[in-house]
Order: C-alpha cells, then structure tokens, then sequence
C-alpha cells in the first residue's frame, strides 16, 4: 500500500526476499526464454505467473542474486516486449541495482529522461526517477519531479506516501501531513497510512512551534483509528501509548470537551492503560510464535522497550 | 393435436445425428473459439493519455469524488475546506481542463475527433465479430439443413416451447420434444457460454492478460469520461456536488468509540 511503510517493512523483511530468492532456480527452471524456443502452452501463461516474476526479480535484486535477475527480466521482455512501460521500469531498477558508481547512475538518470521526452506519461519510469534522485541526495529534485507527477495523477495513494515522506525528511512537517491526508482521502481505510500521519502529527507536536495541543489531539485521533481499522496492529498501539503520555506530560487536557480535537484527562489515561495492556498482550503472544513473526522483530522488541520504560516509571 | 398419453414416434435415420447434429455442434464450437481469438486479435487496449494535461483532466473529477466520499474519514473540518475550495475554484476556472483555452466551445464532433472515432471502430469491430459469423452459420444451416428434426429431448415439455425448439418446421402436430436442426443451431448459440468458459479459461482470461502488464498503475490508465463528453461540464456539475457537501468527522469521538469497543470485547 503504502511506498514509505513499505520500505520499512521491507527493510526488516530480508528473511522472506532471501526465502524466494533461492527459489529462484526452480521457479525459472521452466524458462521458455532461455533455451530460445517460444513461450509453450504448457506453462501457464497468466498473470499471476508474471506477477511472481516480477517478485521474484525484486527479491533476487535485494539479495545480490543478479544472474536470476537478469534471467527474470528477459523472460518478461519476452513475454511483453521491451516497450512495454512496466518492464521499462523493472529495466531501468536493474539497471539502477547493478550499477557500480556514481556516473552510471548518471546515465541511468539521462536515459530517464530521454524515455520520458518521448512519452512524458510513463508512469513506472516517472516514479523510477524520483526514486533514483533521491538515492542521489537530490531530494528536493525528487520532490520536483513527484509533484509533477502527482499534478498529472493525483489519484496514486503511493506517490502522496512517498512524497510524504520527502516531506518529511526535509523537515517540513505541514505538508507531509497534507500528503498522507491525500492518500488516505484515496484510501481512507488503510490503518498503516493512519497511523504514520499519527507518527507524523506526533513529531510535529513535539516540535516547538505550531499549534501543538491540537496536532497531538489528531495525532491520538488517528491512532485510535488506525487501532479501529486493524485491532492486532503494533505500531497503532505504541503510537497511541507515545501520543496520550505526551498529551498527559504537558498536560494539554482539558477537564470538560470544550474543543473536539482533544480528549478529556480522563479519556486520555484510559486510552494510555489501554494501549500498554494490548501491546503487553501482542508481545507475549508474537514472542511465543517467534518464527512467524521474524520479519517484525525489531519492532517487537521496541514494543518491548516501551512497556519496560513505563513499567520502570509507575 | 398429439393425442395425450400416446408416444408419438418418428422414425428417423441415424445418420441425421453424424451429419447435422455434430456437425453443427463442432462448428458452433469452432466458431466461437475462432470468434474469442479474433476478438483478442483487434482488440486495441485502452489508449494511455499522451500528455500530462490530458493525464490531469481524466483525474481530477476522481479527486472531487474521492474527497467528497471519504473527507468525513480523515479530514478535520479546516482541512475539509481548503481542498473544497481548492478543488471548486480549479473546477470553475477549468484549471483542470486539457486546453483551457477552449472552454466553453462545443465538444468535437467523434466522427472526426480521431479519439472518438478509434473508440467507434472498437465498438464496431466487436459488434462485427457476432455479427457476421452468426449470419454465414445461419444461412448455411438455412441452406442446407432446414426442416430436419434432428433430437428428441427426454423429457416432455408445455405448448409454449414450440417456438423456441421447432423453428423451421411448420408442422402443428408435432410433440414439443422434437427439437429442428435450426433451433439446435439457436441453443448451442445462447448455451455454450458455460463450453467456452471451459475451454478458454473462465472469463477470457486471454483477453485480458495483455493488458494487465501494461497497467502498472491501474488507476493511471482509467478514463471516467466516454468519448464526446464535455470535461468542463463534468466539472461544473462535480463543483456543484462538493458545494453542498456536508462536513462531519468520524474521528470526533473515536477515543470513546474505541474505548467502549474494546471495553464490551
């Protein structure tokens, strides 16, 4: 769903890439493209096959398997042709993976731009750019280029995710809220997206300037909505356990509902014990079932951390 | 009339079932093979905008009717009205139209719009797919087989279905069993809907395999809008729709909500 949840997911995921990627030998055993005869009847040809392979590019991609790469995309190019715009994309990440120094980035960056003066409305290769200057450090080039996307299609829920998070990591928190806001105006039951806008409002409420009350008021709002949508969902309960212990620090609460944005004192301690006692029993039961959970250890034993400070601290 | 309780019978010659039965069977089968494949054959994939501007117009009444359906889940009521108004000035001023200098003219004509008319000729072209078959294999068992009863079917049927099963055979008397070689032409046409499924994959799935790779992104390929309509007054009716728009959160209150949700659980 999400670009930026996504890379963080991914990020801790390594097990599974490494996982399909050995599986690349036998999964491209079959390979019509690779001993020169014509795709056969006899392997299926549907998309979900394709789609596998397209996976099974990326993961081998991440684990250094460039050979199996290859292998994968020349299969697509055959099925597809090289104009493809989707394949044009895969092409251009194989190539931005294999590349061994800065210039050949560069080319990698020019020959963007020729495909897109050809056909400015390549979609895949448009998002390939942004990706591939922000690796650069080119980040408000990035930011640039995605606006330009999203004013030609600003019904893609991933692209406000990832300008979100350009936003974000050039500190200018306001508009990274606007473009979550955006996603989720897109996708408004996505609880991942809910709770990084809440992450987000609750970093900016921490900040000194800006209407902080209020932002941290939201920022309960949307992990409490995120923990609605979704009611085993980790990062929704740590937010909250984060967000109404800061509110109940700096005492933003206020005895009686006056504003809607904020809860009362005593919401706000319920919500708090809530949040522990539910992360306490997500913890214990993820850690039992480690194996299953291997992917989202390090945000297990974050969890972990948390419950140990606020034990400490009562 | 047939005389009630009296099995009525003919005497027909087995040969009847090896050269017309069959026969019109496997080329109906055949035919509708041949018909699916030709269909993939011409079938042109929706064309992609060619130009940002057009990419923008074909998206902006989503967004419109994306933060009308969905504002009451995320947005507070500030941010509620600066995209309101954002979205309402932009669909006035047509900043979201193509060629906003052409606005107000009257759409192009699509038979000679050559967008229009490409959407035409699909049209066409698939209406000519059922067409001529259904006449050549008409005429050819017009031709050749008409008048032949050819089946009789195992289990009686009303009056009514005289019609339906003994087209081209005008004979009064006959039991409604009896099916004539036209109207077996006539079931296998509307019946083998379910062979097909099993022969071609269920729901063509040929057909639209091409085209899945081709949309990386599903949505950027979409076109709400039919060939010949005025974006601009798609526009001006959106804005109109989003200026009575009500706004209410579902996040005011989510604290309790939540709170008694997890306290009944």
């Amino acid at each position: 769903m999400a670009f930026a949840e996504a890379r963080e997911a991914n990020g801790s995921d390594l097990i599974s890439a490494l996982h399909l990627s050995q599986q690349a030998p036998t999964i491209l055993g079959h390979d019509p493209a690779n001993t020169g005869v014509a795709p056969s009847t006899s392997s299926a040809d549907t998309a979900e096959e394709y789609g596998q392979i397209e996976q099974l590019l990326l993961a081998c991609l991440r684990t250094g398997d460039d050979k199996s790469a290859h292998a994968c995309l020349d299969r697509l190019n055959h099925r597809f042709g090289a104009s493809n715009e989707r394949v044009m994309g895969l092409r251009g990440l194989y190539q931005e993976a294999t590349a061994k120094d800065q210039p050949a980035l560069k080319k990698c960056l020019e020959e963007y731009e020729r495909i897109l003066s050809e056909n400015p409305v390549n979609v895949p290769i448009m998002k390939r750019k942004v990706a591939l200057l922000r690796s650069l450090n080119r980040s408000s080039d990035a930011i640039a280029a995605l606006i330009q996307l999203l004013d030609a299609i600003p019904t893609d829920p991933e692209a406000w995710c990832e300008l979100a998070d350009l936003y974000q990591s050039q500190g200018l928190g306001a508009q990274a809220i606007f473009c979550l806001e955006e996603s989720l105006l897109i996708a408004p039951n996505s609880w991942n997206v809910h709770a990084r806008l809440g992450e987000l409002l609750y970093v900016c409420a921490s900040s000194p300037d800006g209407d902080a009350p209020r932002l941290a008021g939201k920022s309960v709002q949307h992990f409490c909505r995120s923990i609605e949508l979704c009611d085993d969902y980790l990062r929704g309960y740590y937010g909250l356990i984060l967000a109404s212990s800061h509110m109940l620090e700096k005492d933003y609460a206020h005895d009686r509902p006056s504003e809607a944005a904020i809860p009362s004192k005593k919401t706000l301690v319920q919500l708090k014990s809530l949040g522990l006692q539910k992360l306490g029993d997500i913890v214990r039961s993820r850690s039992v079932d480690d194996q299953h959970w291997a992917s989202s250890r390090s945000e297990l034993i974050a969890a972990k951390e948390l419950l140990n400070r606020f034990e400490k601290s009562q | 009339m047939a005389v009630q309780g009296v099995e009525q019978t003919i005497l027909r010659d087995p040969a009847l079932f090896y050269w017309i039965l069959f026969p019109i069977t496997v080329v109906m089968i055949l035919t509708g093979i041949l018909r699916h494949y030709a269909t993939v054959l011409m079938n042109t994939p929706p064309k992609s905008p060619s130009t940002l501007a057009e990419s923008r117009e074909r998206h902006a009444l989503l967004r419109g009717v994306n933060l009308r359906n969905h504002a009451f889940a995320v947005l507070d009521r500030e941010a509620f009205e600066a995209r309101k108004n954002y979205l309402l000035s932009g669909y006035r001023s047509g900043a979201f139209l193509k060629d906003p200098n052409n606005r107000g003219q009257p759409p192009a004509n699509p038979m000679t719009d050559p967008q229009g008319m490409e959407a035409m000729m699909g049209m066409l072209k698939g209406n000519m797919m059922m067409m001529i078959p259904q006449t050549l294999i008409m005429s050819w068992i017009n031709a050749f087989f008409s008048g032949f009863v050819i089946l009789k079917l195992p289990f009686p049927l009303t009056i009514r279905f005289k019609s339906m099963l003994q087209s081209g055979v005008m004979t009064r008397d006959l039991d409604v069993r009896w099916v004539s070689s036209l109207s077996w032409y006539f079931l296998n046409l509307m019946g083998l809907q379910s062979v097909f499924g099993f022969i071609l994959g269920s729901d063509n799935a040929a057909n639209q395999m091409a085209q899945q790779m081709g949309m990386a992104n599903p949505a950027a390929m979409m076109n709400p809008m039919q060939p010949g309509q005025d974006p601009d007054k798609l526009f001006l009716a959106e804005a109109e729709n989003l200026e009575v728009t009500e706004h209410f959160c579902i996040l005011d209150g989510v604290e309790e909500r939540v709170l008694q949700n997890f306290a009944t659980a």
